[in-house]
């Protein structure tokens, strides 16, 4: 059986990349910290998989075919397409079609209906998280998008569900491999609207005292009630959600949070508490 | 609300570089190829940040500005000025 051997979360705000020389210094060490640590916890799992879960900033999908939870089952899938991500060294990024599959018949049998992809292009999302801390080569990946961008949004609860979903799937996969999972983006902040640019850190930290609490409807009714009134790049945090469900919702250890206005996000790296017997 | 052919301008210049650079070199032989509404159009003609907000998803607004070349401040100060509260809450997860 499969074992689910670390559960991790990063933020991935673009300008990590595209504006790196202008983040203060102060700034730019905090954020290689913490992504490198992420990437050192990551590989000492040693998994065999990485399952990921990341939005999709309008690369792979439009209004005209939108899904809410998209699985990517194919052998290989593109690395990012966005111009300033060229650097990136991951051009093609292999999958686990078995895992990936195994994942999507499970959700089904729980009541979930996600959509599925066959080869999908994995941007900045996906690939700051794993680039920036160190994690070449790659293992396999199982990409799940889920839709943080386009509201209607899933609901928070779903995305804690999807998340135990996702730890039975892990267990109930027949092969003897080591599973990690991933969760990017988040924590506050804003993208093309009124308040871009605001971090909000006295909810960023809320926040991560409900993860670290691991109470998932204290967690769950704070953001039903908080995410609507910051910015939009917040919706992401419905990932860690996810991540927070797979993990057992034992609480979470903060590896770094940087404010970092320079990139307009507030920037959240954990990594969760797992049962002994992961 | 979402202007779907807007929206889909929007899409498609920040997933093409060769059609953004092709839109930067001459923005009305591109528009032309979309059936925009003549309010639409002239909003993107004149770079109308606040009505375009109401009628995209924010992301794909941010996107298309980087992608014409917009400076960055200059983008900022035009984004929030955008009063129309309802149409940013429509945005929010």
């Amino acid at each position: 059986m499969a074992k689910l051997v670390g559960v991790f979360a990063s933020s991935h705000a673009p300008l990590i990349i595209r504006g790196w020389n202008d983040i203060k210094p102060t700034n730019q060490e905090g954020l290689t910290r913490a992504m490198t640590e992420v990437g050192r916890r990551i590989k000492a799992s040693r998994p065999d998989v990485l399952i990921e879960i990341s939005p999709d900033h309008w690369v792979n999908f439009f209004i005209d075919n939108l899904p809410s939870i998209c699985v990517g089952v194919g052998e290989e899938h593109d690395g990012p397409a966005e111009p300033w991500m060229k650097a990136c060294p991951f051009k093609k990024i292999a999958g686990h079609p078995k895992l990936a599959n195994h994942i999507v018949e499970t959700a089904l049998e729980r009541d979930f209906e996600p959509s599925m992809s066959h080869r999908l292009t994995l941007d900045h999302g996906f690939c700051i998280p794993l680039w920036r801390g160190g994690l070449d080569p790659l293992p396999p990946i199982v990409p799940i998008i889920f839709n943080d961008l386009e509201p209607p949004l899933p609901a928070v609860r779903r995305c804690l569900q999807w998340g135990t979903m996702l730890a039975e799937a892990v267990r109930t996969y027949p092969e003897d491999i080591r599973v990690a999972i991933v969760a990017t983006g988040g924590l506050s902040h804003s993208i093309g609207e009124p308040t871009m640019g605001e971090v909000d850190e006295p909810f960023d930290r809320e926040c991560i005292r409900h993860f670290e609490d691991g109470d998932e409807r204290k967690l769950v009714d704070f953001l039903n009630e908080r995410l609507p009134t910051i910015g939009n790049g917040a919706a992401e945090i419905r990932n860690w959600v996810a991540a927070h469900g797979a993990a057992g919702k034992r609480g979470f250890e903060l590896i770094g949070y940087c404010n970092v206005p320079e990139v307009y996000v507030g920037c959240g790296f954990a990594s969760w508490n797992l049962a002994a017997s992961a | 609300m979402r202007d779907y052919w807007l929206s889909k301008l929007f899409f498609d210049l920040q997933s093409s570089p060769p059609l953004g650079a092709e839109y930067r070199a001459d923005r009305k032989k591109i528009l032309d190829r979309y059936p925009l509404k003549p309010e639409v159009r002239a909003a993107v003609e004149r770079n109308d940040v606040q009505f375009l907000a109401a009628r995209v998803n924010p992301y794909l607004l941010r996107f298309y500005f980087v992608v014409v070349g917009m400076p960055e401040a200059e983008f900022l100060s035009k984004v929030r000025k955008v009063g129309a509260e309802s149409a940013a809450r429509s945005s929010h997860g």
